[in-house]
């Protein structure tokens, strides 16, 4: 406990920053650990804004059709860089925790200004930084303990994360470069017999990180699967691709022979069966499912390119398809296909996986699967293509 | 050096400002206040209760755990709580969907509680090891000449 400001013997209920242990808690380790910190959760940041621009293009981005297993890396990587932040995060903060105690100066003044300043961006950075590796978690496990939107929240706060991450590496850059230009034991006092050194708890939290991705990663790296026991899915499931929303979930109960496809186009509408569609040319293709909240799978599918169908009703190549499931409700019931994607031929109206008819719970009859689409536009149990020139 | 400063702050700046602009889509008191919490109890939950259990344990350990354990137990303890705060989300099971047996149909409570035991056995061991070598290291040696 502190010590009154005059010295005298009375106890103050908040510790001062001279209470704690200063031994460990030393600019060289914290900047080490910081730059492992601030390396991955820009990582995180990044592909987190790609996976954003997966969903939401904006005018001036062209998402390319190639290569067909880029989001899943990109989301596989948001996911992994982000577990392996936490006990980099962890210790990052044990590390400055002190600093919570720096008493200001409380006149009116310059330095007091700077003061609320420097206090105002870290707590903006320490908020964001935990909201959204916890946020971010609990949505892998599809877990919404909260009243808003998650993916509009997530997106949002990690724009005020990188900012207040930019003006705290600002205002922190002299210090940063002389505690990285120095050997990390610089002036270092011997550790207390058994105690561990600045390099000893760097290296136990950068190992503290490892394992945090090994007990996770198998979800999307399918070696690991055996090992990543905290993985939200082993691989497991039918035709060997794991679902995200089986087809109880969205209420659909069962497609019989009267299930046809329409596809319009202007006026036009033709509908076709599904022996029809089987008629039609079969293209197979091993294309990814990799889901947003950062599993994914891979499997062979067959199926009609939708350029043949979108030729069939006499559109143009280059025209874009909107694409409408079965599915009653949800945002995950509609979503389009830019022209390039069309025309990619590995763009399927897949009515096979792994060699047999679509399982109910992948979409059967017929969905969607094109290369490099984050798993959520990768519609299923299709019931109707728009096709706009 | 300032112009570093100024290529980094100015970003940050502008990152702040865009994010402002962006469509929070907080319709409600309900989302609002839902927002605030999650931004503000996770500093609430690591300041006030994550950290001073973290110093606590500290000071127990530096007073009650014999030398050779302790880095090994700060090590084992990071991993362990790492670990285990990534996992809430999947220990819980709050967010399984009961018709869906492919995802979330991991015995992870079962994993957690063997992960547990690892983490002190290895803690344990690796204290033994420690212990050993420093014995060794103190004994004369067989030549009766001391390091």
């Amino acid at each position: 406990m502190g010590r009154d400001p005059d010295g005298s013997n009375g106890l103050t209920v908040i510790p001062r920053v001279e209470d704690f242990s200063h031994r460990l808690r030393d600019p060289r380790l914290t900047s080490r650990v910081g730059l492992w910190l601030g390396i991955t959760l820009s990582v995180t940041f990044l592909t987190g804004v790609w996976s954003h621009f997966q969903q939401d293009t904006p005018g001036w981005l062209t998402i390319p059709t190639s290569p067909y297993w880029l989001y899943r890396v990109t989301q596989g990587l948001h996911v992994i860089s982000g577990t392996a932040a936490v006990p980099l995060l962890l210790v990052k903060l044990w590390s400055v925790f002190p600093r919570l105690f720096v008493r200001p100066p409380w006149r009116p003044s310059h330095a007091f200004v700077l003061h609320l300043l420097e206090r105002g961006s870290i707590a903006l950075l320490i908020a964001s930084a935990i909201f959204q590796l916890a946020t971010g978690l609990s949505n892998a496990a599809q877990w919404y303990p909260w009243e808003f939107n998650f993916r509009s929240l997530h997106y949002a706060v990690a724009w005020v994360f990188i900012g207040s991450l930019l003006i705290h590496v600002a205002v922190k850059l002299p210090l940063i470069r002389e505690a990285l230009g120095e050997p990390i034991d610089r002036d270092e006092p011997a550790p207390p017999p058994g105690g561990l050194t600045r390099r000893g708890l760097l290296r136990g939290t950068l190992a503290a990180s490892g394992l945090a991705v090994l007990a996770t990663a198998g979800s999307t790296v399918s070696w690991l699967r055996n090992v990543s026991v905290f993985g939200v899915t082993d691989g497991e499931g039918p035709q060997g691709i794991p679902v995200n929303r089986t087809a109880k979930e969205a209420r659909i109960e069962r497609v019989d022979d009267s299930w046809r496809l329409e596809v319009i186009y202007g006026g036009a509408s033709r509908m076709f069966s599904l022996d029809e569609l089987r008629g039609m040319p079969q293209v197979s293709h091993e294309l990814p499912i990799a889901c947003v909240e950062g599993w994914s799978g891979s499997g062979t599918w067959t199926g009609v390119p939708v350029a043949d169908l979108v030729a069939a009703i006499g559109a143009p190549p280059g025209s874009r398809v909107f694409v409408v499931s079965m599915q009653r409700r949800g945002g995950l019931r509609t979503s389009e296909l830019p022209g390039h994607f069309v025309d990619d031929r590995r763009t399927l109206l897949a009515l096979d996986l792994a060699g047999a008819p679509l399982d109910l719970d992948h979409g059967y009859p017929c969905r969607i699967i094109a290369p490099n689409r984050p798993g959520v536009l990768q519609t299923k149990w299709v019931r109707r293509l728009e096709v706009y020139a | 050096m300032t112009a570093w400063r100024v290529a980094l702050a100015v970003p940050g700046l502008a990152a702040l400002a865009y994010a402002t602009t962006l469509p929070w889509n907080v319709p409600d008191d309900d989302a609002r206040r839902s927002v605030l919490t999650w931004l503000a109890g996770g500093v609430i939950l690591h300041d006030g209760m994550l950290a001073p259990i973290v110093i606590g344990l500290g000071v127990i350990g530096a007073r009650w755990l014999p030398a050779p354990w302790r880095a090994p137990a700060v090590v084992g303890l990071l991993s362990w709580g790492s670990l285990t705060l990534l996992a809430i989300p999947v220990l819980s099971g709050n967010g399984v969907d009961p018709t869906n047996e492919t995802l979330q149909h991991r015995p992870y409570v079962t994993s957690w509680w063997i992960m547990s035991a690892a983490v002190v056995a290895v803690i344990v061991a690796a204290g033994w090891w420690r212990r050993l070598r420093s014995v060794r290291a103190r004994s004369p040696s067989p030549r009766g000449r001391t390091r």
